[in-house]
């Protein structure tokens, strides 16, 4: 990062920053529909509920959670790919939300996506030149096309002289550097890169989470960074929310969620992960293991979405079968517990909470 | 590491697919031996013939689209000479597998409980209604709430990590001696993995039976696993217990891995990322097939191929350097890696 966002100024000023981006209660309720020719409504997923956020000019925002969890959702709701049911999205300071497709238009250049399948995301039909060169085309800029997608294919590490080839000629690592390259293209602001380096190999995802470091630090970029792996959310994140059936529970400094997580998901989450070869041996042994899957969003339980699996409710409780009656029946309020940490939870996990022995219970 | 009678024992095998392109290597020389009560892992990136090994064992390639040569003994038979028939009477019985995506492996037309049924009576002349209580035991085990109930479902009102727990459940009808799990948890969440991963321990310990897990996440099989292969271009690079594995890695392959792997426990170091892509398995540089990506390749690299054994490092692996030069490369290597700051 440039020495304008160094992390300790931007954890000092963050609060004088304007965000880049705020969202405000973002929901979105998909209908499941009944009958042919009258379709009535009988259900509603709810893939994301009342969700609030900030993302700050130079930070990167992980967000994490299970699938199904609403992450993608949330992504495709801010870069308006998908209407809201409701809420309020505002991006530079302007209330983008109610905006139609012609004039959110000027607005796409300034945030852009890169995918998850970088096979999927590319037109087979197409050169990469032409991938990488149809933003200036949409967006009528001035100036020599060739010339500039060949500049973006050198800054993402592609020998511009393959111009002229087609994706196939590419391998994995190499087709998601086109999706970073054509994501680049017209200068954004935002890149809302969504599981960018799940589809690949782990050697080829180090080379594209440096590259999307380096494109940080000399474009002043931000990013909203989606992905399931945790590990790789902590390496790129400033800050990470997490998602549980729709809603952020947690959102706090990198390092604190890690080393400090208050809701009991994220701790277990956080206990699931295979520690790797520093911690070899040891990880088995300090799993917190949920019981059960995750809930149907089409009926989300009531209260906290995580109290039918949460081991804390049951150390409150004192029971195994019992949760407390406050997480059953109200939603917790998204509360502050300290510096810029924030989380979703009756009963937030303390020091000394045996979540393992509860769960395991 | 070493523990228990030896189940399987792997020599030499070279698994080759003639195409137009030319001749696939996708295992080329691969020797290594599980034991009874031992998680065996594999791990390597995709297209290294992990998969390939496996399905080769289980006679689940077609032989007439591929050259094996080899042994592959499987409590004192080779696998490789057994006729389809006498193949079949091995496979699911004493030798399991489970795949993937679950949700590939079950029929979607039938219920689940029926399909296990089916696994039992497809080895042992039972009566159905004492292979029916035999399936709800099962899948009573690997802890299907209600299994008398969830018998009668059909896949789709299985969650990913029931089918999955289904598919162990038919894996271990007849308890098998090896069950092989072939990426058995890429496809679920990390709170399901976490859940599945202890389920096939406890499945080991319980049922006394070996298992080789197959992967890519190295997490994975530094969580479970007691031996581990890193295997590249269809060749074994390293083979040692997990703890030596992971403290003290021998091959530059395996250095490179670990080093890739953005860390949960600690932020704040750059990634060092290994430099290019695998080779094609059609044309596998010639000598050690990771020189061309090795920082650390000299003289005879690229010509003489490194045999898989014991350098004075203490377990076996497949790189020239001699076990000084490795000492000193990988601690010089940890050094760069805690002093080489993140981007941001």
């Amino acid at each position: 990062m440039t020495e304008t966002f160094t992390a300790a100024q931007q954890e000092a000023g963050r609060h004088s920053v304007e965000p880049l981006l705020r969202a405000e209660a973002l929901t979105k309720y998909f209908p499941i529909t009944k009958g042919i020719i009258f379709q009535k409504e009988v259900a509603a997923v709810h893939a994301v509920e009342s969700v609030d956020f900030e993302i700050y000019p130079g930070e990167t925002l992980g967000l994490v959670g299970e699938s199904g969890c609403g992450k993608s959702t949330t992504a495709r709701l801010i870069t308006k790919l998908i209407p809201l049911t409701s809420g309020k999205i505002w991006f530079e300071g302007e209330d983008i939300s109610k905006m139609n497709n012609r004039q959110i238009r000027p607005l796409r250049r300034e945030m852009q996506m890169i995918f998850q399948d970088p096979y999927a995301s590319l037109n087979p039909r197409k050169t990469v030149g032409t991938i990488i060169g149809t933003p200036f085309k949409i967006h009528k800029t001035e100036g020599d096309t060739k010339r500039r997608v060949q500049d973006l294919m050198d800054r993402v590490g592609l020998n511009p002289e393959h111009y002229n080839r087609y994706p196939h000629e590419f391998s994995g690592g190499q087709r998601q550097r086109i999706g970073v390259a054509r994501a680049l293209a017209l200068r954004p602001k935002l890149i809302i890169c969504d599981e960018p380096v799940s589809a690949l190999d782990v050697s080829i995802q180090a080379q594209i989470l440096n590259l999307l470091e380096d494109l940080q630090s000399e474009f002043s970029l931000t990013y909203l960074f989606i992905s399931h792996d945790l590990g790789v959310v902590r390496h790129i994140s400033d800050r990470i929310a997490v998602m549980y059936l729709g809603r952020i529970v947690e959102l706090a400094d990198a390092v604190d969620l890690y080393d400090n997580p208050k809701h009991p998901y994220t701790a277990s989450l956080l206990s699931a992960v295979p520690k790797g070869y520093e911690a070899a041996g040891a990880a088995l042994t300090q799993r917190i293991t949920l019981t059960g899957d995750v809930p149907s969003p089409i009926d989300p339980p009531s209260g906290c979405p995580f109290h039918p699996r949460c081991p804390k409710a049951r150390i409150v409780s004192g029971s195994d079968t019992e949760v407390p009656e406050n997480c059953k029946n109200d939603m917790p309020p998204f509360g502050q517990l300290g510096t810029d940490h924030y989380a979703a939870c009756w009963y937030p996990a303390g020091e000394g909470d045996d979540l393992q022995e509860a769960a395991h219970a | 590491m070493a523990q228990g009678e030896v189940l399987l024992e792997v020599k030499d095998l070279h698994v080759h697919f003639p195409t137009p392109d030319g001749v696939v290597k996708a295992v080329d020389g691969l020797s290594f031996t599980v034991h009874r009560g031992e998680t065996f892992g594999i791990v390597g990136e995709s297209g290294s013939g992990k998969s390939v090994t496996n399905l080769t064992a289980l006679g689940l390639i077609n032989l007439k689209s591929a050259h094996v040569t080899g042994e592959i003994n499987f409590l004192g038979r080779d696998l490789l000479k057994l006729d389809k028939e006498e193949l079949r009477k091995v496979r699911g019985k004493d030798l399991a597998m489970i795949f993937q995506d679950p949700f590939a492996c079950l029929h979607p037309f039938y219920r689940v409980g029926d399909q296990i049924v089916e696994a039992i009576l497809c080895h042992d002349d039972v009566p159905k209604r004492q292979a029916t209580d035999r399936t709800v035991e099962l899948l009573a085990a690997v802890g299907i709430p209600r299994p008398r109930e969830r018998f009668r479902d059909y896949p789709h009102q299985y969650s990913g990590g029931m089918r999955q727990r289904a598919m162990i459940a038919m894996a271990l009808v007849h308890n098998p001696a090896l069950l092989i799990a072939d990426e058995p948890t890429t496809a679920l969440d990390v709170t399901v993995q976490a859940q599945i991963l202890e389920l096939i321990e406890k499945v080991k310990n319980d049922f006394n039976i070996g298992v080789i897990l197959i992967t890519h996440d190295l997490g994975v099989i530094a969580d479970v696993a007691q031996t581990v292969m890193v295997m590249y271009a269809g060749k074994g690079m390293e083979i040692g217990g997990r703890d030596v594995l992971f403290t003290n890695p021998l091959h530059p392959y395996t250095w490179g891995l670990l080093e890739s792997i953005p860390n949960v426990t600690q932020k704040g170091t750059r990634l060092v990322p290994i430099e290019g892509s695998p080779p094609s398995l059609i044309n596998v540089p010639p000598g050690c097939p990771f020189h061309p990506r090795c920082p650390h390749r000299f003289d005879p690299c690229d010509k003489e191929v490194p045999e898989l054994m014991d350098r004075g490092g203490g377990h076996p692996e497949a790189c020239h350097l001699s076990a000084e030069d490795k000492k000193r490369l990988w601690s010089q290597r940890q050094e760069r890696r805690v002093t080489v700051p993140a981007a941001s």
